[in-house]
């Protein structure tokens, strides 16, 4: 049978994300909840209801034709979202024309994400790029992953892999001989500290770090750097990656950019300050020698 | 292997920076002024200079027009007399232009020539705006011509011609050689105020300035350019002729035309790199023709890019002022060096940092179809980009770009109304009516062109481009008529999108899902979805065209193959003329727009349509996100596929690509899309921020120059209405 993926954005023109041009496919559902995550709905495997209140034309059918009475206009006019008797039919979100309410996430097979894929196939040619799988964390669906890295090689595009590296050792395996680029978070160093800021401990995550750049693969290291919250780590992971020359290692300064899904998630996000400072990051890479 | 081509910018010392600043300024002032005295200006910035006290009192025929070859010279030549001469200080170059002449004079076919009544209706009820007969210009001169000649050459030439042909009926001669007295007497009157600012001027620098200009305007008057300088001259006298008459604004490719007189004058020390910079910024502070640098040999085996490629470049960038210039851009050759690649990067490397710059014309998918029609393909690589989304083989062609559009959304109006009428509903028949509405569209250009053929010359003739053509002057016949060997007349389809996403949403909601019946439809169309918001959405939020996949792409195809067949397949109805399909629709989509009733793609009545055969704005759905590549795959994939180009349109916002490899980025871009055979790219790189802010305030930003489709303009010079349409564009990318 044909496999099957969940993944909830397929982006065409990524300079950000690998070398050259890419087309850069994101997974749903990862095993860490980083505080400052950018893409809260990757976070659950499921496909989940966006509402964006602001779009509403208030036509009330998403009220009228709910099966769980999910939705409801509260006293003060405001329109209120339980989904503890949801039946996850999506058709509140079928039924919204004014995409107030999106589903996000999507069953998509290897064939259909190889069409998208190979459409830019010349961008990648021109670019030096290639494809590049995201998420979420994308091994956590390592079959499908598998079978789209095998696919993409054959047909001569780059490949790269962008994981925060919480699976089994095994899962590298399966996928090393058709990734040529390995994109990897290191979030932070303690392990305590690890727990507390993305709800695991990296003991698994250092470990095949180790192994992945003892296979000679292309590790590409990358680094959210979140003022108040991981911060402090960032001498430590400058420190430990002395003993890993070959390895590069990228800083990513934090961006507010994913607050709005939060809310639209009815969450809040956890981590509400402004876009670091160009030159504050400018100046904590010199100084930890990152890029 | 070619020897290395030095790629490296042109060093300016500051004495020609200054120079080429203070032709900024003027250039801001001048357009102010303009602004002032006629309001906004949505077409093309030519740079023409405003003069409100200058008057003409032309000759008329009985009927109270100007028509026939020798009225026309005669008011024409009179009109070059009499016309404000006028030199800038900061300019190594004489002339200007002072407005088109159809503001002077009222030029028109004769009442006997132009087309039967049931033509002018069919032109009404489909909103045919632009319908091609009697379109003026939109082929590209060989300007080479009148370098080797001078414009006292040409005149010998028109009387050499005269004696061979004898024609019975000499107007056509008359008329050129009555042009052609009275633009030898204005280049002499330059000549003559050149002296006279000259005696007046005490800076010693500016005093030679003006006496050389008026030697070189003394030259010209009797014979061909003899130097780079003298080129340059010649090449601003002729825009601003060609200007006069119609706003032509088309010329073969600059570099390889100027490249013979920079390398002789180099070679010879008579010319330093940054002089020449000087005297290009003066060219196109003159006017702002259309032409094309770089590209490929006819033969495809040889690059034409060289030295002065980059000097023009850097001349256009320096200056920072709109510009009509493009790239041609192609796969690179064996054994050429990489100086193409240079000059490309360059290219993206000023459009970045100015947010405008040239546009890109791309090779193989002109080319190769081009050839497609029956053409050599040695002929579709001459085809050269001169005009803001069109090529032309230069001194060869009479293609009649850009005068026409077929606004397919007003064949799917009549067909949705046919079909309310029928009763029987289905989308198939739906179908059916739209191309049979489309073929009245399409019949009605073509009976259009016939007629042109048959009366155009011996009513408003090519005046000018007749002299840089290969032919007319030989054989005494109008370009349009049997002047050229090659005549192939374009038809540009618009509203794509809008038509393909209307068809999509019927199959989908009404078909398909069955969410929305016919009659609904027909009543929401009628009441332009009066107080039925919720329904239009229905309609607008389906995956419209551009989204992979989707069937409104589908249909995109389908609406595209078959304005293709009605377009090529088959030739004019009376004279068997060629007719080339191409997709194109300027930044006329508002005017096309106001015309047109609500479309089932939820567009409500007098929105615009949609652009070229792009995807609307905002057409990305669901996993897919918007992005450049998936506009430019959509835009790609729609083509009309026989030369004549449909354009992408890109809106980068300049964060995207602010870090290194963002020029890379685009540089892949550019590329990929010339292999996926698409035809022309035009670029801006603005930050939303000051796109905005200028938006609300345009004055503020008197400088800020943006590419409204293949044109380049001030945005302050534009209407609100088109302002609007470049944010839209810009902020649903
Ligand atoms: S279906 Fe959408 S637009 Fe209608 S009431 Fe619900 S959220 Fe609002
Ligand atoms: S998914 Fe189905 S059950 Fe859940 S809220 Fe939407 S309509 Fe109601
Ligand atoms: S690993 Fe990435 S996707 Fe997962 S929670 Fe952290 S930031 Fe979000």
């Amino acid at each position: 049978m044909e496999k099957k993926g969940n993944i909830f954005n397929i982006q065409h023109f990524s300079i950000h994300d690998g070398p050259g041009t890419r087309t850069v496919v994101f997974f749903k559902g990862c095993n860490l909840s980083c505080k400052w995550c950018h893409n809260p709905e990757s976070i659950s495997p499921k496909r989940q209801i966006l509402f964006y209140p602001e779009k509403c034309v208030g036509c009330l059918a998403c009220i009228k034709n709910c099966p769980g009475k999910c939705h409801k206009v509260g006293e003060n006019g405001a329109h209120i979202i339980d989904l503890s008797t949801c039946q996850r039919c999506f058709k509140c979100c079928e039924d919204c024309y004014a995409e107030a309410l999106v589903a996000v996430g999507e069953e998509k097979d290897a064939d259909y994400v190889m069409r998208e894929i190979l459409s830019n196939k010349p961008y990648f040619d021109y670019s030096g790029g290639g494809v590049t799988f995201s998420g979420g964390e994308c091994m956590l669906q390592v079959d499908f992953l598998s079978e789209l890295l095998k696919r993409s090689k054959e047909a001569g595009i780059h490949t790269a892999v962008d994981t925060a590296g919480n699976v089994p050792w095994e899962r590298f395996e399966k996928i090393l001989d058709d990734t040529d680029l390995f994109l990897y978070d290191i979030k932070a160093f303690e392990p305590e500290r690890h727990k507390e800021l993305t709800g695991v401990d990296n003991k698994r995550i250092l470990e095949n770090f180790e192994k992945l750049v003892a296979s000679g693969k292309e590790v590409f290291v990358r680094i959210p750097c979140i003022p108040g919250s991981n911060d402090d780590q960032l001498p430590l992971i400058s420190n430990y990656l002395e003993q890993f020359p070959q390895v590069t290692a990228e800083l990513l300064p934090y961006h507010a950019m994913g607050n709005s899904k939060y809310i639209a998630l009815g969450s809040k996000p956890q981590i509400d300050i402004p876009n670091m400072d160009k030159k504050v990051a400018a100046r904590l890479k010199e100084k930890y020698h990152f890029i | 292997m070619t020897h290395a081509i030095n790629t490296e910018k042109v060093n300016v010392s500051d004495r020609y920076m200054q120079l080429i600043h203070n032709l900024h300024d003027d250039k801001v002032k001048i357009n102010d002024e303009k602004l002032k005295i006629r309001g906004s200006i949505d077409i093309d910035d030519h740079g023409f200079i405003c003069f409100p006290d200058f008057h003409f009192e032309p000759e008329y025929a009985e009927d109270g027009l100007v028509h026939g070859p020798k009225l026309i010279g005669k008011n024409f030549g009179r009109f070059m007399r009499e016309m404000p001469k006028y030199i800038n200080r900061n300019s190594a170059l004489a002339t200007c232009w002072v407005g088109v002449i159809q503001e002077f004079m009222k030029i028109g076919v004769a009442k006997e020539d132009r087309p039967s009544k049931e033509w002018h209706d069919t032109v009404e009820k489909y909103h045919i705006l632009q319908p091609g007969f009697a379109g003026m210009n939109h082929l590209c001169p060989d300007v080479n011509i009148g370098l080797e000649l001078g414009w006292k050459g040409l005149l010998d030439k028109v009387r050499k011609y005269r004696e061979i042909n004898q024609p019975e009926n000499t107007d056509f001669y008359d008329g050129e050689e009555l042009l052609l007295l009275g633009i030898i007497d204005w280049v002499e009157a330059h000549a003559k105020l050149a002296e006279e600012l000259a005696e007046k001027e005490t800076d010693p620098f500016h005093k030679q300035n003006y006496l050389r200009i008026a030697g070189m305007n003394h030259n010209l008057a009797t014979q061909p350019p003899q130097d780079f300088r003298e080129a340059c001259q010649f090449i601003a006298q002729f825009q601003s002729v060609d200007r006069t008459y119609f706003a032509g604004g088309a010329t073969n490719p600059l570099d390889r035309m100027l490249k013979p007189y920079f390398e002789k004058d180099i070679a010879q020390g008579k010319l330093t790199e940054e002089e020449a910079v000087w005297y290009l910024a003066s060219l196109f502070f003159n006017d702002t023709h259309y032409s094309q640098i770089g590209g490929v040999s006819p033969a495809g085996d040889r690059e034409m890019t060289s030295r002065i490629s980059f000097v023009i470049l850097d001349a256009m960038h320096l200056l920072g002022i709109p510009n009509n210039m493009g790239i041609r851009v192609h796969a690179p050759l064996e054994n050429q060096g990489d100086s193409p690649e240079a000059l490309l990067r360059r290219a993206v490397e000023y459009t970045i940092e100015d947010g405008f710059g040239v546009c890109y014309s791309l090779e193989k998918g002109i080319t190769e179809g081009y050839a497609k029609n029956g053409y050599p393909i040695e002929l579709g690589r001459m085809r050269t980009k001169c005009g803001c989304n069109w090529v032309a083989i230069p001194g060869h062609e009479y293609p009649l770009q850009d005068v026409t559009r077929v606004n397919m959304a007003m064949a799917l109006h009549y067909a949705l109304e046919d079909l309310k009428a029928e009763k029987e509903y289905s989308i198939d028949r739906l179908w059916e009516l739209f191309q049979h509405h489309l073929s009245i569209m399409v019949n009605c250009i073509k009976e259009g062109y016939d007629k042109h053929y048959e009366v155009i010359g011996r009513n408003v003739p090519e005046i000018v481009l007749n002299l840089f053509m290969y032919g007319p002057i030989e054989r005494g016949l109008n370009c349009a008529n049997g002047g050229v060997d090659v005549l192939n007349l374009n038809m540009d389809g618009i509203a794509l999108a809008t038509v393909a996403d209307s068809f999509a949403a019927i199959q989908q909601r009404i078909v398909e899902e069955k969410k929305m019946t016919w009659e609904r439809l027909f009543e929401l169309l009628d009441t332009d979805f009066k107080d039925a918001e919720n329904e239009r959405l229905m309609l607008h939020n389906i995956k419209r065209f551009g989204s992979p996949g989707s069937i409104a792409e589908d249909w995109a195809l389908k609406i595209r193959d078959e304005y293709v067949h009605q377009v090529h397949d088959t030739p004019t109805p009376k004279h068997h003329l060629m007719t080339i399909p191409g997709m194109f629709s300027h930044g006329d989509v508002y005017m096309y727009g106001k015309k047109t009733p609500a479309t089932p793609n939820g567009r409500h009545n007098g929105d615009p349509i949609s652009h070229s055969s792009e995807p609307d704005p905002g057409f990305a759905r669901g996993i897919d996100t918007f992005s450049p590549a998936l506009k430019a795959n959509a835009v790609a994939k729609t083509q009309a596929g026989y030369g004549n180009s449909a354009p992408l349109h890109l809106d980068i916002d300049t964060g995207l690509i602010e870090n290194e490899g963002g020029v890379d980025a685009l540089v892949a871009l550019i590329h990929a899309h010339e292999q996926m055979d698409g035809t022309l790219i035009n670029m801006n790189c603005v930050s939303k921020e000051k796109l905005l802010k200028a938006h609300e305030d345009p004055s503020a930003y008197p400088d800020l120059v943006v590419r409204v489709t293949g044109y380049s303009a001030f945005f302050a010079s534009l209407s609100k209405e088109y302002r609007q349409q470049i944010v839209d564009r810009f902020l649903s990318a």
